[in-house]
């Protein structure tokens, strides 16, 4: 499991996907998910946007 | 009927049972919810194994945990044994393994309970009232079985221990606890009071039952391991959870009541339709996203930070006044606070910005969800 980011939403904020193992997203974040901060207080970094 | 009124006790019924507060015990007493394991939005009735994240959530408002993944399932009325008289479901572990649990290993499940809804027992006060769990249990293990109390920060901690006699039989359990006069136990929207119960505790988190004490424990030393046992079942339900000396009937609430109740929480929004389920209307931004609104059915505990889905654009759609156009992406989280959430919708091509449009789910096989858990 990973997490990219995705978009900047309307309002400016930037939303991360999750990708699952099996390469499909079912989950989308702000930078607040609890999920989401303890894997990057781990040391991971979500990969950049598709161009 | 007897009824003995007394001026300490309070009033004794002919069941035994104690009303020792003035009020009304029969009504909103139960500080559990989904104790009867009737609210399942997650897997509706599927089988899940434990996994490491340490947030993963079974039944409604019942949380599982181990420190290894996959030693056990957790499934609403696994085995499919009919549950307690009045009850028509139950949680369900199966262990997965013969698992030996290390000093450090801990498997168990739990129910966070909000500051807000125990704010009344005083714990952390002189005034710390005495609760009452009672809870109807089966296991194809007999022996000594436990679980524990723990505030959010857990530094404080109340071991308890019940016996199983007879194999595969319910049986009610009923524990009686004094509230705890010392610790930090809040009383807002966050953690207020957590109840364990023990699948499988190494001995670095277990202790000594019968009394506080500091520091984090989750089951009394020597305690039976549910995942000790290949295939072992440990099924419970009808857990209640009261201020007071004796365990009262458990207290029946409303389907709806209920799943309310869990929607704080944990709020899933399931189509019933095969082609057209709308989930909020909204506008075009450009001409490939749309921004809805969803209104949530209870105000959760907090603002949800994420949006989960089924996983496949295909399953949702925009309708506009140029007809349905199917998404090419899955829905993402737009700005969401404790009564709505703003969702962004994505096509490919073809938007005009500006006008209005509606967000659908297309198929049974979409859906939308927001926690809010503890």
């Amino acid at each position: 499991m990973i997490y990219k980011i995705l978009t900047t939403n309307i309002d400016g904020q930037t939303i991360y996907a999750r990708i699952d193992d099996d390469g499909l997203c079912r989950l989308t974040c702000t930078e607040d998910y609890p999920e989401f901060k303890a894997w990057i207080e781990a040391g991971n970094e979500p990969e950049p946007a598709d161009e | 009927m007897s009824l003995i009124v007394d001026g300490t006790t309070g009033v004794t019924f002919n069941d035994s049972s104690l009303q020792g507060a003035a009020a009304s015990p029969y009504v909103l007493k139960n500080r559990i919810i989904n104790g009867d394991m009737r609210i399942d939005q997650r897997n509706n009735g599927a089988s899940v194994a434990n996994n490491i994240s340490g947030i993963q959530y079974s039944l409604d408002r019942w949380l599982i945990y181990g420190t290894v993944a996959s030693k056990f399932t957790v499934q609403q009325n696994a085995g499919s044994v009919t549950p307690p008289a009045g009850f028509t479901n139950y949680l369900g572990v199966t262990s997965s393994a013969a698992t030996s649990v290390g000093a450090g290993d801990i498997y168990e499940f739990v129910q966070y309970i909000e500051g807000y809804n125990v704010a009344d027992l005083g714990w952390g006060t002189a005034n710390a009232k005495t609760i009452t769990i009672s809870f109807w249990v089966r296991s194809s293990l007999t022996g000594t079985f436990g679980g524990s109390l723990l505030n959010g920060s857990s530094n404080r901690s109340y071991v308890f221990s019940y016996t199983i006699s007879s194999a595969n039989t319910w049986e009610q359990k009923t524990i009686t606890i004094p509230g705890d006069t010392t610790g930090t136990w809040l009383t807002n929207n966050d953690t207020g009071l957590r109840v364990f119960w023990s699948l499988g505790i190494g001995s670095t988190y277990s202790s000594t039952a019968g009394s506080w004490q500091a520091g984090g424990y989750y089951s009394p030393t020597g305690a039976t391991s549910v995942v000790g046992t290949n295939g072992a079942t440990f099924y419970i339900t009808g857990v209640q959870l009261e201020i007071g000396t004796s365990a009262t009937p458990f207290e029946r609430r409303m389907y709806g009541q209920e799943l309310i109740n869990c929607q704080r929480y944990y709020y899933r929004f399931n189509p019933t339709s095969s082609s057209s389920n709308t989930l909020g209307s909204g506008f075009v931004q450009d001409s490939t996203n749309a921004q809805i609104l969803h209104f949530f059915p209870v105000s959760m505990r907090t603002s949800p930070t994420a949006l989960e889905q089924s996983g496949t654009a295909g399953n949702y759609a925009i309708r506009s006044t140029g007809g349905v156009t199917t998404c090419s992406a899955v829905p993402a989280i737009g700005d969401a606070n404790t009564n709505t959430s703003q969702i962004q919708l994505t096509v490919a091509s073809g938007l005009t910005g500006g006008q209005a449009i509606l967000g659908r789910a297309v198929n049974t096989s979409a859906w939308l969800a927001w926690s809010a858990e503890l």
